[in-house]
Order: structure tokens, then C-alpha cells, then sequence
């Protein structure tokens, strides 16, 4: 049976959550890493563990109370990330009032956002990368829109470090898809545009409705954000034989918003 | 793991007598969807129709109706003629020795053959707010090539190019665009063309370390005709192994 790993996937509608529903359907064995614990109860069915995806340590031991359960590692999903709510601190809180780009960024913004969306993901990489080549695998990594258009002045939910950050994900996909394609081990990135999650709907209510976290959303081509369930089927697509012999490769997702 | 959305669904897939468009059209089948194929090449069970032709494009659609999925393979680095369906494959050409005439077929094949196919059919895909169109762009339009002449790379830019702005266009009615852009892909033609084998070296300096299958393609072709698709627009995707990695 396959063991799959989801990185932020305990809080309900959000992209990682789904996820984790699709692979347990399909009779994936899934680890669930967050620092989310309310969100434990509702997935009774994975195995959770409480993690700090930004600390090496945190990750290294949850890596291995993964491999102590299941013996093996076949897929990595890298959902965790975000502006606000991605430390203990803040978990449950609302998106900060105010437009925060990179000149009017504090560097304790700076190091938080990029340790929750970058450095997470090659610390999540780096360790399972020896369980994952074993048998071969995938690792799905997801970053956004905003590292291919940046974050619009004005637009609130987001910020010039998450824009950042997410190119880096993108980056970091190319070198483990080739560090990592001769023992088997695809390595693709979703970059979802603006996404109904749960997520959403807090940037919503400060935002009258109209302006998502990279700008209005009346300018979607497809005239609509795009649902959690979209984004989580195609997450789960790049890990499976559907897309066996794709790799390194970003799959964009913003309803026709910004063809790279 | 299964893929949500295509049961039932009606699908056209051009240039289906061989290769990577016969492994959509049976892949498609295999997930429920009713798949009506074409090629200027006769073959059982596809009906016949010169795409570059809207004449011919007009009397398919005739008998097609109006499918949930449109996947335009059909093209190649050889243009086909109704006397000469599969011409071979050639090696790579020098721009002087590029004449007019091949110029303009394999822009034709490529190019004007998915514009003409598109035009016919997305009118009735808005009508029903629903849709979704692949089409095939080519690694030799994302990084360049050495082994094709720059009549098929240039076809090939113009479908990324023809796939972003139908996008737009098509969008705010329900329809989804994207073009696949296959790597090294062993089909029997390309292997008729002597370059199966494509050097050892070429391979090991894939990532994946193999040629492409036509089910490779497939898989793609599915996942973005699925639920999965439902917010891809606008995007060329790369399948290729690790050769290239897009933009």
C-alpha cells in the first residue's frame, strides 16, 4: 500500500485537506503534517503528526515517525503556506489589514513567510528524499500565481514575500526533478490562482467581496475563482501514472489569469 | 486513481490513426467517454477529412455534433496530402533548404488545421458553457530543436500562441484551453524515421532516464479533460521526461 505525506492539510477547506481525502479514498495510507490540531479529530483515518514545516528538526522527526508507522515514503505533497496563519502563534487568525510588499516588509515578515512556503518544502524534500527513492514516488509542490505576476499594491491576503517565496518553490522543483528523476521520483508544482478555500473567504470578508489576495477577481478570464476540489484532483493527478512521464514541470491553475 | 468528470462525456480527437492520438482516443474509451476520431489517413473505425480543408472541417462536424472534449493531435513535421497520408518523417532541415511548398504544408498541418477545427466546433461548445480543448504544441516550439526545421516549430509556437488567446476568449463561456507540449515520444512513425533509438546518450540525459509512450500523453490529455482540468487554462504543459521545464 502507498504512503502519502500532506503538509497542511488539517485545516477543513483548505487544498491540503482535500488532498488528503482523495488519497485515503483511493486507499493511500496518508501523514498528515501540521501545527493545526483542532483539525486532528476530522481526520481520523490519517495518520497526523504535529509538525512545524519551517523547523528542520520538527520535520526530521515527523519524517521518521512516518517511516516507523509505515515502513515507506512514496508520495510528498507540499501544501503548507500562506501570508498569516502559518505559525503557532497566529494559526486560527485573520489576514493582517494592510498591503505588505517587499519595501514595506519587516525582515521578521520576511523570514517567517519564506520559512513557511520555501524553506519548508526543502526541508520536507530533503528528508524524505531517501525514503522516496527506495521504490520511486512523486512529490507534488504547490505554489501560486503570485510568483508569476507578483502581488498587486493594494490587494490585501497576501504579500511580496509569499510571491517570492513561491518562485522558489518553482525553482526548487527543477533541481529535485533532476536530482531526484533517476531513482524514479517525479517532482511537479501546482500554481493555483485565486482558489475558494477556506482561506479565501477570511481575505473576502476584509476585502468587500471583490478583491482576492492577487487582485480583483472580476479580471478571471473564466469569470470564476477556482474550487478546492479542482485544485486538490489535479494535485492528486501529478502524483499517480496519469502523469508519469512529466517532470520539473509547474502546472498553472488560475482559471486562464496568467498563461506563463 | 480514477478520474472524475469524463464518463459519459463525448470527445473528438484528431490525427487519431496511430500514435499519440490512437493512445488518447483508447484511453479516453477506456474512462467512458464516446470518442469520435478522425485522420486524413484511413484506419478502422475513424472517419476520414482533411483537416487543412474547411470544407472537409464543415462535413465532419456534420456528423460529429457537439463534443465535451476537442483534442487536436493531428499535425506533424511532415505535412499529409489525401494522395500521401503518411509521408515520412524527415531528418532535421537547414533553413536554405526549406522551400515555400513545405513551408506552407506543415504550417497548414499544424497550424491552420487546429484554427479551423477550433472555429468550427467552439461555437457550440459556448452554446452548452461547456468545453474543453487540448491542443498539441511541441517541445521544439518551447526549447527550440535540431532534429525538425523551423516550419514545425514555428506551426507549433503559433498553437501556444492560438491556445492563450482562445483562452481569454473562451473563458467567460465555460470552456477550458491548453496545449501539451510532448517531449521525445517513441511512436511508430518516429521510429520508422530511424530516430527510435535517438542515442543512447539523448536518453541518459533525460532526467527520467526513457523515451515517452504515447500513454504518457494520454494521461495528460485525461487529467485536463477531467475535474482536475476544470481551472487549467491558458497553459501549455510539458511532457517530456525532464528535458525542458517551460518557462
Amino acid at each position: 500500500m502507498k504512503v502519502a505525506i500532506v503538509t497542511g492539510a488539517a485545516k477543513p477547506d483548505s487544498i491540503g485537506h482535500e488532498v488528503a481525502r482523495r488519497l485515503l479514498k483511493e486507499g493511500t495510507q496518508v501523514v498528515v503534517a501540521d501545527l493545526y490540531e483542532e483539525g486532528f479529530s476530522a481526520l481520523r483515518e490519517c495518520f497526523c503528526v504535529r509538525c512545524d514545516v519551517s523547523d528542520p528538526s520538527s520535520v526530521q522527526e515527523m519524517i521518521e515517525k512516518a517511516v516507523k508507522r509505515f515502513s515507506r515514503i512514496d508520495i510528498l505533497v507540499n501544501c503548507v503556506g500562506g501570508s498569516w496563519g502559518i505559525t503557532r502563534k497566529d494559526l486560527a487568525a485573520s489576514p493582517p489589514l494592510g498591503f505588505r510588499g517587499l519595501t514595506n516588509c519587516s525582515l521578521e515578515d520576511w523570514r517567517t513567510i519564506v520559512a513557511a512556503n520555501l524553506d519548508s518544502v526543502f526541508y520536507c524534500a530533503r528528508a524524505a528524499a531517501p525514503h522516496l527513492k527506495k521504490q520511486g514516488g512523486a512529490i507534488v509542490n504547490v505554489a501560486s500565481v503570485a510568483a508569476r505576476k507578483g502581488i498587486p499594491p493594494g490587494s490585501e491576503g497576501s504579500s511580496g514575500p509569499y510571491a517570492v517565496a513561491k518562485a522558489g518553490v518553482m525553482g526548487l522543483t527543477r533541481q529535485l526533478a533532476l536530482e531526484l528523476g533517476p531513482f524514479g521520483v517525479r517532482v511537479n508544482c501546482v500554481a493555483p490562482g485565486v482558489i475558494a478555500s477556506g482561506r479565501l473567504k477570511k481575505v473576502l470578508e476584509i476585502t468587500q467581496q471583490d478583491h482576492g489576495p492577487e487582485g480583483s477577481l472580476k479580471t478571471i478570464p473564466m469569470g470564476r475563482v477556482g474550487t478546492v476540489d479542482e485544485c486538490a484532483a489535479l494535485i492528486v493527478a501529478l502524483c499517480t501514472e496519469d502523469t508519469s512521464y512529466m517532470t520539473g514541470v509547474t502546472v498553472d491553475a488560475n482559471g486562464a489569469s496568467y498563461a506563463a | 486513481m480514477p478520474l472524475e468528470g469524463l464518463k459519459g462525456r463525448k470527445a473528438l480527437v484528431t490525427g487519431a490513426a496511430s500514435g499519440i492520438g490512437a493512445a488518447i482516443a483508447a484511453r479516453l474509451r477506456k474512462e467512458g467517454v464516446e470518442v469520435v476520431s478522425t485522420d486524413i489517413h484511413a484506419a478502422p473505425g475513424l472517419r476520414v477529412a482533411d483537416l487543412t480543408d474547411a470544407d472537409d472541417v464543415e462535413k465532419l462536424s456534420g456528423s460529429v455534433g457537439v463534443p465535451d472534449f476537442l483534442v487536436n493531435v493531428a499535425g506533424g513535421p511532415a505535412a499529409p496530402t489525401r494522395e500521401h497520408t503518411l509521408p515520412p518523417i524527415p531528418g532535421a532541415i537547414a533553413l536554405e533548404d526549406l522551400n515555400e511548398k513545405d513551408w506552407n504544408g506543415v504550417i497548414a498541418a499544424n497550424l491552420t488545421s487546429a484554427f479551423l477545427v477550433c472555429r468550427e466546433f467552439a461555437p457550440r461548445m459556448k452554446a452548452r458553457k461547456f468545453g474543453r480543448i487540448v491542443n498539441f504544441a511541441s517541445i521544439a516550439a518551447r526549447r527550440g530543436s535540431d532534429r525538425v526545421g523551423v516550419h514545425y516549430a514555428a506551426a507549433k509556437g503559433g498553437i501556444i500562441g492560438l491556445t492563450k488567446t482562445l483562452a481569454l476568449e473562451l473563458g467567460p463561456h465555460g470552456i477550458t484551453v491548453n496545449a501539451i507540449a510532448p517531449g521525445f515520444i517513441k511512436t511508430p512513425r518516429i521510429e520508422a524515421a530511424g530516430w527510435g533509438d535517438a542515442g543512447a546518450a539523448f536518453i541518459e540525459s533525460l532526467p527520467l532516464k526513457r523515451a515517452g509512450k504515447p500513454d504518457d500523453i494520454a494521461g495528460v490529455v485525461a487529467m485536463l479533460c477531467s475535474e482536475a482540468g476544470g481551472y487549467v487554462s491558458g497553459a501549455t504543459i510539458d511532457v517530456n521526461g525532464g528535458w525542458y521545464f517551460g518557462p
